[in-house]
């Protein structure tokens, strides 16, 4: 690598480990940290100014753009990429809506649209149409035309609340016995 | 089971439609979702290769210099910098699609504000940019030409020594004799009309990764067009074709932009060289704005003449293109700009001149549409302005004159299907428009557009074919080979389903390969609409050869005539062949299996290929382009607030004909992202521009459109077959853009009665219309 220079370590939790990460340049946008140094791709580069939400990520559970994200000030805090979601049991409920609905198309843009609907999903598990609207409205897609995106989006609440409901009638049955 | 026939369409042949298989016509998930909805794909920028160093790139600040002198000396100090390489480093080649023009880094000059000059390559992208920053560059600025007029004025300076008066191409015809016809029109409509850079804006930026071994280089690219790019790429290298390599990386939205007409991966292939390592270069949104090849603009004067009773006669065009510096494929654009229009109505007789102008501008290209929409903006509207003229609503007008199955235009092109009167009967009805009509509404405005695409086109020499291998394994699941990629419109699950439905497996039994230049048949891309169409026979045709090789095989194992023998859902099927017997069903694979382990045994791979049943046209673009046309029509509704001049598109309507849908969800999903891309063309995309460029070349100057944005989009498919397609499907990914910036200014004129002529539709033109509309009242009055 280039010549020795001072770095400052930043530990966080990335996707439910415990990481510690030397960077040069404390203003160094989390975005170049995980795909260059960590190696987690799936975190796409759309714009570099925040505006165009490819490199969207979740923060203590926001959503933000990682491109203007400091990784200097994660410290303590906790962040979520695209590669936490699909877990040993499947497909994130966000994800197969996605896929269920045809919600993509060059795909570049996904993981940004997915992570803004699963921030919004964590905060409020039954949004309405209104929004749902807003939030695929901040991120950029220039496939699709956005249609099969706000069904995804639909999708994905019905998959949540049909999985919940299963969760319950589960837990109900169980208290039964 | 049996192919369709795949002579070219001659006449008005009523088309023979076989039963769909299964998994034709059906909503197939994408064999690539999964590995999208994860982050798993790989991109361009995604690839990594061990000792990988990353590229900057040093552009011209100048729209047109001369280049004294380049200092690298700085920048190859800093720590970390592995190569810096300037215009002297090359092979000192010009290269171009069609018209050799531009240099990988700059040779003595610049001539526009972005391009490139010198390079670095570093072990980080952050230590390339600084060392980029310190290359110290002296210019001596010459005088520029910065627009087409200025470029077109008696003795403007020159862009390209070799090209006088700036004219970079130019062609013209008159077939049919317009004036005699003008002379017998009763009604006359003409007009100016301009349209503006539009950038592809995929949300992926053009890359690439290059590493070397000895004498040959493999790129990595994001490209549409890898075996093209890999023939250019080679003689922009100075190297010959054996020694370039090209694999496709997944594709972030190419839409035109990625058609391998700039210089990265060239200059990514210099770095790679010189630092001995793999370097990976990408553009930055902001030099993609500055540097790809957008949208050409272009400028019409049209002329249309009809009879009373609304037949149109003749058209009459003079066009000028902004090629910018150097000319990547706007040369063909320019035809498919000048003589596509003539498909779409039954003219007696069209004039055209059409010439590309050198500026010193960021230059253009190949962008979804192809010229169309361009041209459509024009000759739309002047289609429009008639319809107001002769008092006839425009779905009528555009009734009474489209083309039909079996016409032949002026240009040759022979109208194989044709649904057009369908798809304008279909938006009609779903716009609502004589319900409307009937009901006007205050500052609302309804227009109707129609336009037509190929479905693949002949530009690159006498060839717009294509190949595939099918290769059954022994696990009974069939790979298809091609060299035909996937820019992100689902054209590998296309291939699979086509394969699968041919072949009678699941279509989740089939696998389809990424082009490689070293591995795949050669491919020309995926441009003009022509990968489901051209691609999609050729795969088609491949799974028959295969499924023929082992219905044979079958017919020997099983010592039964192979007529009788058939495949379904993975297996090769025979009846029973008397009371005793028992019906045949064996694994696919167990027949692949049995055919490869025995004395002299044999794969199974068929290889199948189709060349578009089309012409290579003549130098005035006489010939027929494409075996098979597509069309939409489209329908708008729109509110103009007067006060503010501000438009909202209330709902939109399209109607394509694209023969027989394979995916629905898929095609539905060209429709409605062409369509997005056409209200952005029409209304918010745009740049401030000083000097040459763009101000603030990234997102938050230019303003694509968001879901937000959307007006509900009613999008319907014409009952439609095409003979000479894959299970009678045409080409879809271009056609639905090419109407909307149009009819939304028609219905804007509609609604308030302001004629806009030049891209985008701002709500600043509109206010400034009405105001001009009302203070001609006031005269008017006065009078």
């Amino acid at each position: 690598m280039a010549a020795a220079q001072r770095s400052t370590p930043v530990g966080f939790t990335l996707n439910g480990e415990d990481m510690q990460v030397h960077v040069r340049d404390p203003a160094a946008p989390l975005l170049d940290v995980l795909r260059h140094d960590l190696g987690l791709t799936g975190t796409k580069s759309g714009c570099a100014i925040g505006y165009c939400g490819a490199c969207t990520v979740l923060v203590d559970g926001e959503a933000v753009p990682a491109c203007l994200q400091m990784v200097g000030l994660l410290e303590g805090r906790t962040v979520r990429t695209i590669e936490d979601l699909a877990g040993p049991d499947g497909l994130d409920p966000v994800q197969r809506a996605f896929v269920a609905k045809a919600g993509l198309q060059c795909g570049f843009c996904t993981p940004g649209h997915i992570m803004a609907l699963r921030a919004l999903l964590d905060q409020d598990p039954d949004p309405g149409e209104e929004r749902i609207r807003a939030v695929v409205d901040g991120n950029y897609c220039r496939c699709t035309g956005y249609v099969k995106i706000l069904d995804a989006a639909r999708e994905a609440v019905a998959l949540l609340n049909a999985g919940a409901a299963e969760a319950q009638e589960a837990q109900k049955a169980q208290g039964a016995d | 089971m049996a192919i369709t026939d795949l002579s070219p369409a001659t006449g008005v042949a009523e088309p023979a439609r076989a039963a769909m298989p299964p998994g034709i016509g059906t909503a197939v998930t994408r064999i690539d979702a999964e590995e999208k909805v994860t982050g798993r794909a790989v991109y361009s920028g995604d690839v990594r290769l061990p000792r990988m160093l990353h590229g900057a790139v040093v552009r011209s600040p100048h729209a047109c210099a001369r280049v004294l002198h380049v200092d690298t000396s700085r920048a190859a100090r800093v720590p970390g910098v592995r190569a810096v390489v300037t215009g002297a480093d090359t092979a000192k080649v010009k290269w171009g699609a069609f018209r050799p023009d531009l240099y990988p880094m700059a040779i003595d000059y610049v001539r526009y504000v972005g391009d490139e000059v010198a390079a670095v390559a570093a072990v980080d992208i952050e230590t390339a940019r600084r060392a980029a920053a310190l290359i110290e560059v002296e210019y001596e600025p010459l005088p520029a030409v910065l627009s087409l007029d200025e470029a077109l004025a008696e003795g403007a300076p020159l862009v390209h020594e070799d090209a006088p008066g700036n004219i970079a191409h130019e062609f013209g015809y008159d077939r049919g004799g317009a004036d005699a016809w003008f002379e017998r029109s009763d009604v006359i409509v003409e007009g100016t009309w301009q349209t503006i850079r539009q950038w592809h804006g995929a949300l992926e930026t053009i890359g690439c990764t290059a590493e070397w071994t000895q004498d040959r280089v493999t790129l990595w690219v994001n490209s549409q067009t890898p075996f093209l790019a890999r023939q250019r790429y080679a003689t922009a290298l100075g190297l010959p074709l054996r020694s370039v390599r090209v694999v496709l990386t997944e594709l972030g939205g190419g839409f035109g932009g990625k058609s391998g007409d700039d210089n990265t991966s060239v200059i990514c292939a210099i770095l790679a060289r010189r630092a001995g390592r793999p370097v990976q270069l990408l553009d930055t949104r902001e030099e993609e704005f500055l540097a790809s090849r957008p949208r050409i603009p272009m400028r019409y004067r049209v002329r249309l003449g009809f009879t009373a009773d609304g037949l149109v006669t003749a058209k009459d065009i003079d066009m000028v293109a902004d090629n910018g510096a150097y000319t990547g494929k706007a040369q063909a654009v320019l035809g498919a700009a000048t003589v596509r229009h003539d498909a779409l109505f039954k003219y007696r007789a069209v004039r055209a001149r059409s010439r590309l102008v050198y500026t010193n501008l960021e230059p253009t290209g190949a962008f979804r549409g192809f010229g169309n929409p361009s041209a459509d903006w024009a000759v739309g509207q002047a289609w429009d302005l008639a319809a107001q003229r002769l008092g006839i609503q425009m779905p009528e007008l555009l009734l009474r004159n489209a083309v039909e199955s079996g016409d032949v235009s002026p240009h040759n092109h022979r109208i194989g299907s044709c649904e057009l009167k369908q798809c304008i009967q279909r938006a009609t009805r779903a716009i609502g428009w004589y319900e409307k009509r009937a009901d006007p509404k205050p500052n609302r405005g309804l227009a109707m557009g129609v336009s037509v695409h190929v479905s693949g086109r002949r530009s690159f020499g006498d060839y717009d074919g294509s190949s595939a291998i099918v290769r059954l394994t022994e696990d009974g699941r069939a790979a298809v080979i091609i060299g035909e990629g996937e820019v992100g419109t689902g054209s590998r699950t296309t291939f699979a389903q086509i394969a699968a439905a041919q072949l009678g497996i699941p279509v989740a039994d089939v696998s389809v390969t990424r082009p490689d230049t070293d591995l795949t048949t050669h491919a020309l891309g995926t441009l003009a609409s022509r990968v489901t169409y051209v691609a999609g026979n050729a795969v088609q045709r491949a799974a028959e050869a295969a499924c023929q090789q082992l219905l044979d095989a079958a017919a020997r194992q099983l010592n039964r005539p192979a007529a009788e023998l058939w495949v379904e859902d993975g297996h090769v099927r025979a009846p029973a062949s008397d009371e005793d017997d028992v019906a045949v069903k064996v694994p696919v694979g167990t027949v692949v299996r049995a055919e490869l382990y025995r004395q002299g045994g044999e794969p199974i791979v068929g290889l199948g290929s189709f060349d578009n049943p089309s012409e290579f046209p003549d130098q005035s673009r006489f010939g027929n382009e494409s075996g098979a046309y597509n069309f939409v029509a489209e329908a708008a509704e729109v509110e103009v607030d007067p006060a503010t001049g501000a438009v909202t598109v209330l709902e939109l309507a399209a109607a394509v004909d694209c023969g027989t849908v394979l995916n629905p969800p898929l095609a539905e999903g060209q429709v409605e992202g062409a369509v997005a891309q056409g209200l952005g063309m029409a209304l918010t995309e745009r740049f401030a521009w000083a000097g040459g460029a763009p101000t603030r070349p990234n997102f938050d100057d230019y303003k694509l459109p968001t879901a937000g944005s959307m007006p509900p989009l009613r999008v319907e498919f014409a009952d439609s077959y095409e003979p000479t397609g894959p299970f009678g499907a045409k080409g879809v990914g271009e056609i639905a853009l090419d109407p909307v910036p149009a009819i939304i200014a028609s219905a804007v004129a509609d609604a308030v009665g302001v004629r806009i002529h030049e891209l985008p539709i701002t709500a600043e033109k509109v206010f400034w219309g009405i105001r001009a509309a009302a203070g001609r009242r006031d005269d008017e009055g006065e009078r």
